[in-house]
């Protein structure tokens, strides 16, 4: 049984995210963002059934999977009939590897998304809350990270956390590099809350920091976050792929995503032996998808942020 | 006068809090890994004798608890002491990150200066012609660069330009055997291996420039001077130069600084693709063999010079705006 307040609230979310959705539904760059990323869902979701369509009308021996040994192994070939995309040089199929690689590349920057505005709502909203000496430590913490080139700290934090290249790894280091301009928004966005009224009435009828922050800051402070969020996954989706092609990521033989097999066709030399195709296909697949959340990105600051959209 | 001095005198201290917390990080950091620090600090290579290890743990302190550790690491970094580079002993880890520092400062700060005039020109023009067809297009392209890895941009590069039009070379910042010398064929070989390196560090971060500005500029354009100007029968060339332009220029010196991190971020992958001999390229090179001291210096240095770029462009902020008393 669901009780009144609770279906009365429902009901209320449902007609303001309707409500949002009538507004995003004009916005043609946000619409070309969200077709975009629902294509590339696709592509993950249904990678195998893909292969499977692929291979009918090509007419292929078998739908080939990201890590089969189909092609010569030691060394690269060129794309043919039945490797459209050429064999990299362990053997595998590079068109399967891009399809698949959809996976793990969507899978990384929405994880390390999660991770990084977690810790940086979670940082912003305790330092913009407190206030004092405490605000002033979590603020020079958050100029340090703010501060360092991004991948400088990747490549410090790769290197030296325990354990070898994996997934897990790679979410953990662009998380835990990501966080301080979150971090920074929320603040600044809780401090110009802290001084409106309703917050102070709450305190006067004797509401603790906990319920005030849960009932009135953080609901204040989320609809930002979002927004801010999606421009995020943007940035970790490249930061993946910059993490994996120096050599920091996963391992191609047990992990594909678009940013190992970059690395894989820079060792091969593609660009100079002529196997554009192994560079281009899934560059762009990475260039697409960042473009994707970038318009999405936007289109949702416009929504959320009612000085943007009267320009 | 006397509150922008104080708030100067803020960010210095500032500055220093967050210079302090980076060498604590840098100790912090490799300290973290499990195990034997000995073994784990200084690798197992039969290349390096028993005296050097014994030489290394004495320098470092490795055989002592961690709080003495924490001052002979403090004394190193006050007198920028690293140590050896593992692969090549005898040399000291800052020397050689140094001689590589001025590849690194030849190619950002080449990439710099067009970054900077194409995206302010882009972004006036695009401002200025809000809505038309420049702006859309600029956009168009500035996000479309912005989206691109610069690695995978570079790589691109190499591939039209060297494999199949054969314009300029792949690799490395001088044709081999040459050294940096001050004569015209040396700088037409400089500038001949250059220009790849330095168009892939430049193109994407133009966008973050000329969106900046365009927003900036903008802003400005809406306010009453500018309708000022307008009416007192100026120019749009003159309203724009003299007084849309001044005004809109204050948010580009906070870009500046805060963009040194991504143009760094940005050389690292750069002269990895195009083998350039820059502290990016030693620096990866140093995670492969786990080249600590390359690493820690690196970081060092690359700190100490984002943090002192920060604290210049947060001075000149002050002295240029009265409104920006304190900022948080």
């Amino acid at each position: 049984m669901i009780s009144e307040p609770t279906k009365e609230k429902l009901l209320l979310l449902k007609k303001k995210t309707l409500e949002t959705w009538k507004v995003f539904r004009h916005n043609r760059m946000g619409m070309l963002g969200l077709t975009i990323l629902m294509a590339f869902v696709a592509m993950a979701v249904f990678a195998p059934q893909m292969m499977l369509i692929l291979k009918a009308i090509a007419g292929w021996e078998s739908a080939y999977g990201p890590f089969d040994v189909v092609g010569p192994e030691g060394m690269a070939a060129a794309p043919s009939s039945d490797h459209w995309l050429g064999t990299d040089r362990r053997g595998f199929d590079i068109l399967a590897r891009t399809i698949y690689g959809a996976r793990v590349s969507l899978e990384i920057g929405l994880v390390a998304t999660v991770v990084s505005m977690g810790l940086g709502s979670f940082v912003g909203l305790m330092s913009g809350f407190w206030g004092g000496w405490r605000d002033e430590i979590l603020m020079r913490v958050t100029d340090v990270f703010l501060v360092i080139p991004w991948l400088v700290l990747m490549i410090v934090f790769a290197t030296l956390l325990p354990g070898g290249p994996s997934v897990e790894k790679v979410i953990l280091v662009i998380g835990i590099t990501g966080w301080s301009s979150t971090a920074r928004i929320v603040r600044a966005q809780v401090l110009s809350l802290k001084q409106r009224a309703f917050i102070e009435r709450a305190r006067s009828i004797g509401a603790g920091d906990y319920y005030i922050v849960r009932k009135h800051v953080f609901p204040n402070v989320f609809p930002l976050v979002f927004a801010n969020s999606i421009l995020t996954i943007a940035l970790s989706i490249l930061s993946e792929s910059t993490l994996s092609f120096i050599g920091l990521g996963p391992s191609p033989k047990a992990v594909v995503t678009w940013g190992n097999m970059l690395e894989d066709a820079f060792l091969a030399e593609a660009m100079f032996n002529g196997l554009y195709l192994w560079i281009i296909v899934p560059g762009m697949c990475i260039v697409l998808i960042v473009l994707a959340f970038t318009f999405l990105g936007y289109a949702l600051d416009e929504i959320f942020n009612p000085k943007l959209r009267k320009r | 006068m006397r509150s922008s001095r104080r708030a100067i005198m803020r960010k210095i201290i500032n500055s220093l809090i967050t210079l302090f917390l980076v060498i604590i990080l840098n100790f912090v950091l490799f300290r973290m890994m499990p195990g034997d620090p000995v073994r784990l600090i200084i690798p197992n290579d039969p290349k390096i004798t028993d005296d050097h290890i014994a030489q290394m743990i004495e320098d470092f302190g490795l055989d002592q608890p961690l709080y003495l550790q924490f001052f002979t690491y403090m004394k190193n970094t006050l007198f920028l002491e690293f140590g050896d580079s593992f692969t090549e002993l005898g040399t000291p880890a800052l020397e050689i990150v140094l001689e590589k520092l001025k590849w690194t400062l030849i190619l950002t700060g080449t990439s710099s200066i067009f970054m900077i005039l194409i995206g302010v020109t882009v972004g006036v023009i695009a401002a200025w012609r809000r809505g038309g067809r420049f702006d859309t297009g600029s956009l168009a392209f500035s996000l479309f660069f912005y989206a691109m890895p610069t690695f995978w941009f570079a790589m691109m590069l190499i591939a039209i330009f060297s494999t199949e039009l054969k314009w300029f070379p792949p690799d490395s910042a001088l044709t081999y055997g040459n050294t940096l010398e001050f004569s015209w064929d040396g700088f037409r070989d400089l500038v001949h291996h250059l220009i790849l390196p330095a168009t892939s560090l430049t193109i994407g971060s133009i966008a973050a420039f000329s969106l900046i500005m365009r927003g900036s500029l903008v802003d400005v354009m809406t306010e009453e001077f500018i309708t000022t100007a307008r009416a007192k029968g100026l120019s749009e060339t003159q309203m724009l130069k003299n007084h849309a332009v001044p005004n809109a220029m204050l948010p580009m010196v906070a870009l500046i600084a805060i963009d040194i991190a991504f143009v760094v971020g940005g050389a690292f992958q750069t002269e990895v693709v195009f083998n350039y001999p820059g502290i990016g390229w030693e620096t990866v090179e140093a995670t492969y063999v786990k080249n600590y001291p390359i690493l820690q210096a690196a970081f060092f240095l690359i700190a100490v010079a984002v943090i002192l770029a920060n604290l210049i462009a947060d001075i000149l902020m002050v002295s240029l705006d009265p409104r920006v008393k304190m900022g948080g």
